[in-house]
């Protein structure tokens, strides 16, 4: 048995190399949008430096031996936590959110590196030995375990985050194998209060349909009633708590069922966000050429609207080659999912995947107008140092697992 | 534990199409937005980023029918505040040098808040040049101000015209709501006179100048290179049918006075000289027009913004026998032997109506040239009513001219309808038709109607509507296009007209009233009238035509609250026909040739 250390054996550049690109077409991008700028024209360089700390802190992480993962999964969630709650009480306030801690000069978002630490400890619970998904007891705790950051993001209140702790949550849970039936006890709920978003007719609509999917799941009516208030109940929660959300919030939720409605507030920026893409052609407009970017209609550009940049300057092109870069990502981190030794290691890797898999579509989807404005970065191009060096890494575990996988014979 | 279940190839397809579906729509859209749409997106886009800024066209100067400028344009100059970069603390010492109060241009910055920074606001209209000089040598020093040059109406050409040339005023909401398309905010509009009835041809065509902006209205650069830039075009020039040496006199004649006069080519209805008096300073309307100005001129009791010429009406006064004259001819009343004796007076029912002098025997000629009461009395009622009316309303009398200036009054012509309104049917009180006969009573009457009614004596019943246009210069071409109304005709037979004319022609030249204005030269032909005014002194009038043969010049003047027209009005006709037809001595007619054209008797008595 010859062990052959080829390159390849030991690091993979199809998942290493678009992450580099993309971080690179970030970089063009967001120099586009800063260069002229009065008061971000500083961006680019900054982020210069946080592609060099992202870079050190992927090639460290992918130096680790794989059991510190395993080993460092509760206490990172529980100092993530920690974070968490530090930050309602002494974090500082960006665009209405209190999502950043300040260490003298440096600052960081909490939330970014909650994201692993809850991956890390999700998956170590998921796959602890005679764990039963279909359990309601563990699947209740895993639950609680991604609802307890959740629960103190959504008071930061940050929208787009607590979307993407909520889909790694699920996705981790389905990965470890829940039946059809949990699924649609933990899902359920979620689509019931999204369709109360769209009125009472679609509430009660969607409230039928609970009734009967119930019916052909043919379980017993305890069951099946215990469910459908578990529904009604969710729906009146969220409901109340709609209520209690800041106006700039509702804002951002009504103005997503109805985009029109409101030009110059939350709408407006998804507005010039699609002028900018769509007027980018097929070819684009050249770079630093793009009248939006330049003219600066897009407020914040650099951060949650950079792909607006590259559609309005490199076009239909542009657009779409960031498009193919991902999905090569994306698909080699479910192809590389099945090589892990291990179990704990195949859900670090999905929930890398839903990580940034919902970022990716949350961000894209609103740039192109598909999906409600809500501040979440599009991973590796967004301006903002805790995000790059978090996706690094969580590209840095991703390799570090493919290091470390089954051996070959 | 299900062992089964984790990471099942299935669960694994489901993701792995999740990603492409999701992907797949993202491109299918992006296809769409990009590609499909894009034209309408880089609309949009291009309204974003590209902000047209007009330039007012000059407006079309005023010539007069020698090309002589009555009205033209200077520049104005309109000073400037960009806030963004204006410095505040220079707020009162520009203040000073404007010679505005304090706290202006803080109200000015005020008043568009709401409006980026970046936007230049207008702080002052017209200002000085020397300001402008003192600018220039200090520009460094005054971050965020600036000045641009505009136009501005010029009327220092040496005549007023105030109520023809009329005056434009910043476009009212009301107006711009149905006129969007071709004025926007702030733009200047035809509001009165000439300046109203041609906005069409003299506004011109903006200019525009395409720049980029940002999100924040400031002004990066030019878009294009400024190659879809549009300069502006000047409006048409109009060449008007004004005489401005008659004007002049005319002008100048009316000083201190309150009246109107109007004069016309009679073969063409060219407006010669057109004056209402008191008049007005347009320069004052030039630009901005200050409060204080407005409450002036509209406080004023002798109304100088009220266009007299057109839109008074008074009693024609004896001017007015002529009418039923020709009418009393033309329907073969009288001839010229018809012979009536004037003992001073008519009595008719119980009422005793006056003449000025023991006239003795008159026919319609000497009764024309002395001014007969008596005669016209009497002959207005051989007419009857409705004849006086139909002759009248051919005179055009009772409506409107349709004079290319938008004042104007129709005037009253009373007739059967108008007294069975006024009074009930077979209930008028004796003696309405009497007063008519003399040019009192209801009748009312325009000084351009009396004009026109010139005209139609000195053209034998022909003539053309009265107009001042005569005709525009094409601004592209330099094409002079003309405008000619078209002739009309009242047909009234030239044997009466022979007759009235004559009379009118012994009026100034014979023993008649107006022989204190009798021309060596020049043969004027014309009628005196003193119209009763129940609000104070009786107003002079006097109408009239020169030459007598082949006349070129038709007039009508009324001056207010002063006595009696001969003494009044006929000299301000003369000195205006005189300062017209002596620059066109070749169109003057010699005394001895005409005096060949007329018989026996009456030609000796003009001899002498």
């Amino acid at each position: 048995m010859q062990i052959n250390y080829k390159l390849q054996d030991k690091f993979d550049l199809s998942v290493f190399l678009p992450a580099l690109f993309l971080a690179i077409i970030g970089l063009i991008a967001i120099y586009s949008a800063t260069v002229n700028h009065p008061i971000a024209s500083g961006n680019f360089q900054k982020q210069v430096y946080s592609a060099i700390v992202a870079l050190i802190a992927f090639f460290v992480v992918y130096s680790l031996p794989q059991q510190v993962f395993k080993m460092f999964s509760v206490p990172a969630y529980a100092v993530s936590i920690l974070f968490l709650v530090l930050v309602l009480v002494a974090g500082k306030t960006v665009y209405g959110s209190k999502s950043w801690l300040n260490f003298g000069p440096f600052g960081f978002q909490p939330s970014e590196f909650a994201k692993v630490a809850l991956i890390l400890c999700l998956a170590n619970w998921l796959t602890y030995k005679n764990r039963d998904i279909n359990n309601i007891k563990d699947i209740g705790i895993a639950l609680l375990i991604g609802l307890l950051p959740i629960s103190l993001i959504m008071l930061e209140p940050d929208t787009g985050t607590t979307i993407v702790f909520m889909i790694i949550t699920i996705s981790l849970i389905y990965w470890s194998g829940i039946s059809l039936f949990g699924l649609f006890v933990v899902l359920s709920p979620g689509v019931v209060v999204i369709a109360s978003l769209f009125g009472t007719v679609v509430f009660i609509i969607s409230l039928v349909l609970v009734i009967v999917a119930l019916f052909l799941f043919k379980r017993d009516l305890f069951n099946s009633v215990t469910v459908f208030v578990i529904n009604l109940g969710a729906s009146f929660f969220f409901d109340y708590a709609f209520r209690i959300l800041k106006p700039h919030q509702q804002k951002r939720i009504e103005s997503f069922l109805d985009p029109s409605m409101d030009p110059l507030g939350s709408g407006y920026n998804a507005l010039q966000a699609k002028l900018a893409i769509g007027s980018g052609g097929f070819t684009g407009k050249g770079f630093l050429q793009g009248n939006q970017t330049q003219l600066r209609f897009i407020p914040e550009q650099w951060t949650d609207f950079i792909y607006c940049v590259i559609g309005e300057e490199f076009g239909f092109i542009g657009s779409i080659l960031v498009l193919i870069i991902f999905l090569v990502l994306f698909i080699r981190l479910l192809n590389i999912s099945g090589m892990a030794k291990d179990r704990f290691s195949v859900l670090v890797i999905v929930g890398i995947l839903s990580l940034m898999f919902s970022h990716f579509a949350i961000n894209i989807g609103m740039n192109v107008g598909v999906t409600p404005v809500v501040g979440l970065p599009l991973p590796f191009l967004s301006y903002g140092g805790s995000s790059l060096v978090v996706n690094m890494i969580m590209i840095g575990i991703v390799l570090n697992i493919y290091r470390n996988r089954k051996l070959h014979t | 534990m299900n062992d089964t279940n984790f990471g099942s190839i299935i669960r694994r397809r489901i993701i792995f199409l999740a990603i492409i579906l999701f992907v797949s729509v993202i491109a299918f859209r992006l296809f769409n937005m990009q590609i499909l749409e894009q034209p309408a997106y880089s609309t949009k886009a291009d309204e974003n980023s590209v902000k047209p800024i007009y330039q007012t066209a000059p407006r079309g100067v005023f010539f007069d029918r020698n090309y002589k400028v009555l009205v033209g344009n200077k520049p104005s100059f309109t000073l400037r505040i960009t806030p963004a970069e204006y410095d505040n603390k220079l707020t009162p010492f520009l203040e000073a040098i404007l010679g505005v109060p304090e706290g202006y241009i803080n109200r000015i910055l005020k008043q568009n808040e709401q409006m980026s920074k970046y936007i230049p606001r207008k702080v002052a209209k017209d200002v000085n040049f020397k300001v402008i000089a003192w600018y220039e040598e200090n520009s460094s020093k005054l971050p965020g101000v600036d000045y641009v040059i505009e136009t501005q109406r010029d009327y220092s050409f040496g005549i007023m015209g105030s109520h023809m040339f009329g005056y434009s005023k910043e476009i009212s909401s009301g107006l711009l709501q149905q006129r969007r398309n071709e004025y926007s905010m702030g733009d200047e509009i035809g509001s009165s006179g000439i300046e109203k009835t041609y906005e069409d041809i003299l506004r011109g065509q903006k200019g525009i100048q395409y720049v980029l902006v940002d999100s924040h209205q400031k002004t990066i650069g030019k878009y294009k290179n400024g190659e879809v830039d549009k300069t502006a075009i000047k409006g048409y020039d109009l060449v008007l049918s004004i005489d401005k040496d008659a004007q002049k006199v005319a002008e100048e004649a009316f000083k201190d006075k309150r009246g109107a006069l109007v004069a016309i080519e009679p073969s063409t209805g060219e407006v010669l000289a057109f004056v209402s008096a008191p008049e007005f300073n347009l320069q004052d309307f030039a630009t901005v027009t200050s409060n204080e100005i407005w409450n002036k001129l509209n406080s004023d009791k002798d109304k100088p913004m009220f266009n007299r010429a057109t839109m008074s009406i008074y009693s024609p006064g004896s001017t007015f026998k002529m009418l039923s004259a020709i009418a009393a001819l033309e329907e073969g009343i009288i001839d010229t032997n018809y012979r009536v004796s004037c003992g001073g007076g008519f009595q008719f029912g119980d009422r005793f109506f006056k003449c000025l002098h023991v006239h003795g025997s008159v026919n319609v000629t000497t009764a024309i040239e002395k001014s007969c009461n008596t005669f016209f009395y009497q002959l207005v009622l051989k007419i009857g009513l409705d004849k006086w009316a139909e002759y009248s309303n051919r005179f055009g009398f009772g409506k409107k001219s349709n004079i290319d200036i938008p004042e104007e009054s129709p005037g009253i012509l009373p007739t059967r309808k108008y007294y069975d309104k006024a009074f009930g049917v077979d209930r008028w009180p004796k003696g309405i038709l009497v007063s008519l006969g003399i040019g009192q009573g209801e009748l009312s009457v325009t000084p351009l109607q009396l004009a026109q009614y010139a005209a139609l004596f000195a053209n034998y019943g022909k003539s053309a509507k009265p107009h001042f246009l005569k005709g525009y210069i094409e601004t592209s071409t330099g094409k002079f296009v003309e405008v000619n109304p078209k002739t009309f005709d009242i047909y009234i037979s030239s044997k009466s007209f022979d007759v009235v004319r004559y009379a009118m022609f012994k009026v100034v030249n014979g023993a008649g009233t107006a022989g204190n204005i009798r021309l060596p030269d020049i043969q004027i032909a014309g009628k005196t009238g003193t119209a009763q005014n129940p609000h104070g002194d009786d107003h002079a009038v006097f109408i009239g035509f020169a030459p007598y043969e082949n006349p070129k010049i038709a007039i009508a003047v009324i001056v207010e609250n002063v006595g009696f027209g001969s003494v009044h009005a006929a000299p301000i006709a003369r000195d205006v026909i005189k300062a017209y037809l002596q620059k066109n001595n070749t169109q003057q007619i010699k005394k001895s040739e005409y005096l060949s054209t007329l018989k026996g008797e009456e030609g000796e008595h003009f001899a002498n």
